[in-house]
């Protein structure tokens, strides 16, 4: 069953005069449970297809699905609601609150589903452990190395149990251990949890050691798809 | 999210920039402590013009009517003045006295009778305003206020109620100023405050001059001194009866006996013709009055043909039944101060008063609207990647606005609070100076004054108002950070 679908999605952004077409018509459906790999170089439209899936974008023209369900009619409100709890995203550059520790960051994800605090800071305890940085709680991001601020990353992406995860270049500013231990980690999650990942990477080597689905772009379009044995668990 | 976490959030970027916030804050504590001290002051006015009026039903109960002098009845008599209102058309004499005391729910009517001479006591002599007080003074509140002693014996005793400004003006070191002294006790200015004392240390001195004499000078041939009003004839002054030598011989002299001291109003005397110091049995004052007029005013009296009381002081039975009473009045011809009328009028005035007050007060506050407006812009500049991170994990448009309304609150609420503070602090260090300064100018200690009144409505209405003020601040501010975008921001 399909967790995450685009139907001849379309994604065009004025710049001054001209028209640019990240998206042009693509068709892509994400299996849950699933680890899909978007691959495709700087500009192939890969980062604003995973905003599309995230809710943060909405296409100019065809439809996303969650769930079998339409992005399209939901209210600004519904889609916060929708990046809270349907979808959890982590970037490139971790995104983290600088001024807020990293048990903060996470428990701020939880304060926006309206969790009281005694039930954050179980919470929190509880996912900073899942993601091995028990002992980093009260550090602030710039005290923490890339891979321990990725780690806060995931562990706020999955505070509200979000069935996705969504995951754009989350390695590309770690080194290549770094890299390799965060892309075991959300496999891990993968497998034991059940969580469909979608990562956004360049990087075609990467992309091949884990995902069970590879999607790639080019200029907006899809230009080749492959499904591995042993995708869904 | 929560309000707790809401505001947690909101006090914590509040804090990141602590200097700004505080800056900020100091615009808005600047325009409030404005607003609580000017209209502070005005209420204060307000408050010292009325407090005793408010506070006392019997002024609302009076009615002082006033009778036309004799000019006006020479003129009248020769028919001018027709159609106008603003003079009384009856003559305010015995018979007319009468009149009134017939009007049904009238308890009282005191016929005003004074006039001023001159009385020696303790060896000074001064200039004071004297009164005729009735025999029967029950319910009177001017008389019933007494600090010791009590009221005349009969209607024609040598005797005298004093009150105590009578003292103070008879003891004062200061050198009267003007004449007539319209303004006996009023050395603190417009505030007629008897001096700093308790009550038990006014009583004490009170009750010292109870039962001494107190000697009112005439002229000799005057007719108050003569025996065609039943008046014994007084001892004239010679040298072996000067108490202190400063009394050029050849006045009469009259003796009366001191039996009541009359405790002074506090704040301000609302009575019309309260500048009255001594008060003698009525029959006695109208002797001496007649006695003490001056030759241009006689001629008067006698051209218009007959001589009425000032005014007369009414006092209605029920509170309920004085406009009543005025009418009836009205409908007789007389003329008439009320001071309920007044009250409203000055309350009228102190409210236009007040609320400029407060505008001048307010544009100090609408400046510092700017400020919060512009430190909130700043603050969503700087934080737009972490507001576009609050989106990108599930923080809704509505979630975002509210935090920096929050924060708005947060420094209006603050700076009201301070800022009421701050005025009442202002208001504090003023009054003192001011007082100080009063007491300065009247070379003796006065009552303490309060210039400024903080209600509770004042303080909290400022800070509401300092509130509101934030949060209009905040609209711009808040839906910018709601409008941002997470792509470009987290970009």
């Amino acid at each position: 069953m399909s967790i995450l679908q685009a139907r001849e999605v379309s994604r065009e952004y004025r710049m001054k005069a001209e028209t640019v077409h990240a998206l042009a018509g693509v068709n892509v459906s994400i299996e849950s449970g699933e680890f899909a790999a978007i691959i495709g170089t700087s500009g192939s439209g890969k980062s604003t297809l995973l905003n599309l899936f995230g809710g943060l974008d909405r296409p100019t023209s065809g439809e996303v699905l969650f769930d079998e369900e339409s992005l399209a009619p939901l209210t600004s409100r519904q889609m916060s609601r929708y990046r809270l709890a349907s979808v959890g995203m982590i970037f490139q550059s971790f995104n983290l609150i600088p001024t807020m520790t990293a048990a903060e960051n996470v428990s701020l994800a939880l304060a926006f589903a309206g969790m009281d605090r005694a039930g954050q800071r179980e919470r929190v305890v509880a996912l900073l452990g899942r993601v091995g940085l028990d002992h980093r709680r009260d550090h602030l991001p710039s005290e923490l190395s890339g891979g321990e601020q990725q780690r806060v990353a995931i562990a706020r992406a999955i505070a509200n149990s979000p069935r996705v995860l969504l995951a754009d270049e989350p390695t590309g500013n770690l080194d290549s251990r770094r890299a390799a231990e965060i892309l075991d980690l959300l496999d891990e999650m993968r497998r034991s949890e059940g969580m469909t990942i979608v990562l956004v990477t360049h990087d075609l080597e990467l992309a091949r050691r884990h995902a069970t689905h590879q999607v790639m772009l080019r200029d907006g379009v899809v230009i080749g798809e492959e499904r591995m044995a042993g995708g869904t668990p | 999210m929560n309000f707790r976490d809401i505001f947690s959030l909101s006090l914590r970027n509040l804090l990141q920039a602590k200097l700004r916030t505080v800056l900020t804050t100091i615009g808005v504590i600047v325009g409030v402590a404005a607003i609580v001290t000017m209209v502070s002051f005005g209420i204060g006015l307000q408050d010292n013009l009325l407090r005793d009026a408010l506070g006392r039903i019997d002024l609302l109960t009076s009615i002082n009517v006033i009778g036309p002098g004799a000019d006006a009845m020479l003129a009248m008599r020769e028919g001018a003045g027709d159609g106008d209102n603003a003079i009384g058309r009856r003559l305010l004499d015995d018979a007319a006295i009468d009149e009134l005391r017939s009007i049904p729910d009238v308890r009282y009517v005191n016929p005003q009778l004074s006039f001023d001479g001159y009385v020696r006591f303790e060896g000074h002599t001064r200039r004071i305003g004297i009164g005729g007080a009735p025999l029967i003074v029950s319910d009177n509140p001017r008389f019933m206020n007494i600090l010791a002693g009590g009221h005349f014996s009969s209607g024609d005793a040598r005797e005298a109620v004093i009150t105590e400004r009578f003292l103070q003006r008879l003891r004062s070191k200061s050198i009267p100023r003007g004449s007539p002294p319209r303004q006996q006790g009023g050395e603190a200015g417009p505030f007629r405050q008897p001096p700093t004392r308790s009550d038990e240390e006014r009583q004490r001195d009170a009750r010292a001059v109870l039962g001494s004499d107190l000697i009112m000078l005439t002229l000799p041939g005057s007719g108050a001194g003569g025996a065609v009003f039943g008046i014994p004839l007084p001892a004239m002054t010679g040298f072996e009866e000067q108490q202190d030598g400063d009394v050029t011989p050849g006045f009469e002299e009259h003796r009366f006996k001191i039996v009541g001291v009359l405790k002074s109003p506090d704040g301000i005397d609302f009575q019309l013709g309260g500048n009255q110091l001594l008060y003698l049995p009525f029959e006695v004052a109208r002797q001496f009055r007649e006695g003490s007029s001056d030759p241009l005013r006689q001629m008067g009296e006698m051209l218009a043909g007959g001589s009425g009381y000032q005014g007369a002081e009414i006092r209605v039975a029920d509170i309920g039944r004085v406009e009543a009473v005025k009418e009836e009045i009205r409908r007789r011809g007389f003329n008439f101060i009320s001071l309920g009328n007044q009250i409203e009028e000055i309350k009228r005035v102190f409210l236009i008063v007040n609320a400029s007050l407060a505008v001048l007060g307010g544009l100090a506050l609408l400046v510092a609207s700017f400020g919060i407006s512009n430190t909130m812009i700043m603050s969503i500049r700087e934080r737009t990647r972490e507001i576009g991170i609050m989106k990108a994990i599930g923080g809704s448009d509505g979630e975002v606005m509210r935090i920096f309304f929050v924060e708005a609150c947060l420094i209006g609420v603050a700076g009201g609070v301070i800022g009421v503070i701050c005025g009442w602090g202002i208001d504090r260090i003023a009054n003192l100076f001011a007082n100080r300064w009063i007491a300065q100018q009247a070379g003796r200690a006065v009552r303490h004054i309060e210039f400024f009144s903080i209600p509770w409505y004042l303080s909290g209405g400022a800070i509401l108002f300092a509130l509101l003020i934030s949060l209009v601040a905040a609209i711009y501010p808040a839906s910018r950070a709601a409008k941002v975008d997470p792509i470009i921001a987290l970009k």
